[in-house]
């Protein structure tokens, strides 16, 4: 039997009817990306600031007070005063501080006699977040401490002057919103399909709807349409949020962009469908789109984790995940101006992940069919 | 008011019901220590495999030094050979990330003359990764500038010597396996919990507890405490995994990890509750699960720094009972519990729990009146 429209299209409506007779999950399909992106938007900053950081100046000289003041001038840290270095490292312990700066008695002596003089720096390394940005800022601190307190100033023999291409003031909110769009895009579509046709199983419809000449390929594409177009007025929101309130640069071209849309959410819906024709039960379907969609979205996509910097095997691995090649397309588009066939690779990626899974779903809806 | 027997048959009736299909106990215990591997592995807190360019076949020896320095260093890989197109569009079409582009004439000869500049372009469309390489480039190039050049390096008067704490040589798998167990157990608690009474309200058995001699204490009682029993459970498994396959230490003690996990478990139970008591239905309730879920992920402090949020965003991420129970697993697995530090963050999760119990409980009564 073929592929007929007007099948696929009564499901499509029963499917509307029922969103409609329930806005709940429209709001929140339509209303969650764009809360969540202003929230995060606002929220995600990796240039850390105003670390605490204790200080205990056993030297109280003039040249130690320099010092604590070049670390209070630099905006990066804000000086907690401890009275012993024992209790620097308390203070880091109980969370109160991120670091703790020691300066030994005798510091500004040595300094004078030209001696070079060691003070101590205790780094919290139980928090990934603040611990790299704080090492990359020491080194600078350094410097300028050298320069000011010493008049040590050492020609640089290679003066590397950097250029940071397509985001040059380094804003993180160009790198995460749209990043963020694509890890929330990518959970939201699997949930919204993946109880549909577990739904049906339980609810006993599904006896009905077998009953019926109606094709899987029909059943799958009526279920899939009214949804992708709900993702896709959600995405149309979130660009236009994060170009005007954010003001984030949008360098190439709409239509690949859209075309990438459109495909990487058809596969999310698709991955949606396949959970729930393979489990039948809205709980299961539930923990294993959650085990499938949300944690590989946030962790394995390269949303804030570069995917190069996974071992071989996981870079691998990651091909699999829709969002990993999504995530690719919507930054370059807005970042690079990246043309269609620079994104050849991704876009090639996505079509055939889709396919299989709309092949797979096909597949294993065909097997529930026959008794 | 609460009788015993009574919660038994609950609890048994709800354990059953929980592990009755084969596929659920697999979700249940199985997926997450995959998952915490999975995780574990795969994620770098730091920048590697950096596809670096310079320009090929090169007579500039000091710029060939620096590259090749560079690709000894494991960060960075040699680009693939590209002579003929320019750095900007190799960077723009993304086949390289980074390209170092001496000044005309070659460093040689500009090193001759005094001072030379060293061009260095990087894709900064990741931002944290374009940090890194920056500074990557800059060490790697001050040691063979020294090299190079028979310079002594001038000890600088004033030195740091820096010692990081807890994680001295920035293991990977101490900062990021107790961020991905936390985020694990907390997706079981609160699907599991949030699904079952919708499940029950879907089919209409809801009705019929109403309708029995059951005080509503012992309906919330008899349907949270299974959950918090069975989310517990994996507890064990996923330390295990951490502190056997990635050596994360377990410098605190054993007693208060699970204590703090207790606390925050019923607290995840508490907010699956309450999202049950919202939903008509299963789907409503995923959404609503999802609501949570996604953003008390970002909020764990595991993503980005909490640090330096605005104060309406800080104080939403007080209320995630995720960054209390990172901050708890911190604490205690890698400095070895600081017991008021502890204490403060139990007692907040503890009052999070009560709190959104006691509103389900509300939210309750009104629907059993």
């Amino acid at each position: 039997m073929s592929f007929v429209w007007s099948r696929a299209k009564a499901i499509a409506q029963k499917e509307i009817y029922h969103v409609i007779r329930d806005p709940f999950a429209l709001a929140l399909s339509i209303g969650l990306p764009i809360f969540l992106v202003i929230v995060f938007g606002f929220a995600i900053e990796f240039n850390v600031k105003n670390i605490h950081l204790a200080v205990h100046d056993a030297d109280q000289t003039q040249a130690s007070r320099g010092l604590i003041d070049i670390f209070g001038k630099s905006e990066y840290f804000i000086i907690d005063k401890v009275t012993s270095p024992e209790k620097a490292q308390q203070a880091i312990m109980s969370n109160n501080d991120r670091a703790a700066l020691i300066i030994p008695g005798g510091f500004e002596k040595l300094l004078f006699t030209g001696k070079s003089s060691q003070v101590q720096l205790l780094l919290d390394g139980s928090d990934n977040s603040t611990v790299v940005p704080i090492l990359s800022y020491l080194e600078s601190i350094q410097k300028m401490a050298n320069k000011q307190l010493a008049n040590f100033n050492p020609s640089e023999n290679i003066d590397i002057k950097t250029r940071f291409l397509f985001n040059a003031e380094l804003n993180s909110r160009w790198f995460v919103i749209p990043g963020l769009t694509v890890a929330i895009m990518a959970i939201l579509s699997v949930l919204l399909t993946a109880l549909t046709v577990a739904q049906e199983w339980e609810n006993g419809s599904m006896e009905l709807l077998l009953s019926t000449p109606v094709q899987p390929l029909e059943v799958i594409v009526g279920k899939l349409v009214p949804y992708a177009f709900f993702c896709l007025v959600a995405v149309v929101f979130v660009y236009i949020i994060s170009r005007t309130v954010f003001g984030i640069p949008f360098r190439g071209n709409i239509f690949v962009f859209g075309l990438g849309c459109v495909l990487f959410l058809v596969t999310c819906l698709v991955q949606g469908l396949l959970i729930s024709i393979l489990t039948r039960s809205q709980s299961l379907a539930y923990q294993i789109a959650n085990m499938t969609g949300l944690l590989p979205a946030q962790l394995l996509s390269g949303f804030i984790f570069p995917v190069e910097s996974m071992p071989k095997f996981f870079q691998y691995f990651t091909m699999l995940l829709p969002a990993r090649w999504f995530m690719v397309i919507a930054r370059e588009s807005y970042l690079k101006g990246s043309t269609f066939f620079d994104l050849g690779i991704p876009f090639l990626a996505l079509g055939t992940l889709c396919w299989f899974m709309i092949f797979f779903a096909v597949k294993k809806f065909k097997k529930d069919l026959e008794p | 008011m609460i009788s015993l027997p009574l919660l038994r048959g609950f609890f048994r009736k709800e354990f059953k019901q929980a592990v009755r299909d084969p596929r659920m106990k697999f979700v249940l215990f199985i997926a997450p220590i995959i998952q915490l591997i999975l995780f574990g592995v795969a994620i770098s807190a730091d920048v590697k495999n950096i596809r670096l360019w310079a320009e090929p076949d090169s007579k500039d020896y000091v710029l060939r030094h620096i590259y090749e320095h560079s690709i000894a260093s494991q960060w960075f890989l040699p680009a693939v050979d590209n002579r003929n197109i320019e750095p900007f569009e190799l960077l723009r079409s993304g086949k390289i990330d980074a390209a170092l582009i001496s000044p005309p004439g070659g460093l040689n000869r500009a090193l001759g003359r005094g001072t030379a500049d060293l061009q260095l372009l990087i894709d900064a469309t990741n931002v944290i990764q374009a940090q890194s390489v920056e500074l990557y480039i800059k060490d790697i190039t001050a040691s063979v500038v020294a090299q190079d050049l028979k310079l002594q390096p001038q000890n600088p008067p004033i030195n740091f010597s820096m010692r990081v704490l807890f994680n001295p040589y920035l293991q990977t798998a101490y900062f990021m396996v107790p961020g991905v167990m936390c985020m694990l157990m907390c997706i079981v608690s609160v699907v599991l919990t949030s699904m079952s009474i919708t499940r029950e309200k879907e089919r209409g058995t809801f009705e019929m507890l109403i309708s029995a001699p059951i005080s509503a204490t012992e309906v919330i009682l008899g349907k949270t405490i299974p959950y918090v029993i069975i989310s517990m459970c994996d507890m064990p498994l996923i330390l295990a995994a951490a502190v056997f396959l990635f050596g994360v230490p377990l410098r605190g003690s054993l007693l208060i990890l699970m204590l703090a996990s207790l606390a925050f478990v019923c607290s995840t139970v508490a907010i699956g509750t309450l999202i049950s008591t919202f939903a008509k239905n299963q789907q409503q309730a995923m959404l609503g699960g999802f609501l949570f879920l996604f953003p008390a992920n970002m909020f764990s402090g595991l993503m980005f720094p909490l640090e330096n949020m605005p104060m309406v965003m800080k104080w939403l991420s007080y209320l995630d009972p995720l960054s209390h129970y990172l901050a708890l697993l911190r604490n205690i697995m890698l400095k070895g519990n600081e017991i008021h530090f502890i204490a403060f963050h139990i007692g907040v999760l503890i009052l999070m729990a009560i709190g959104f119990v006691y509103i389900s409980f509300k939210r309750f009564r009104t629907t059993l009146q």
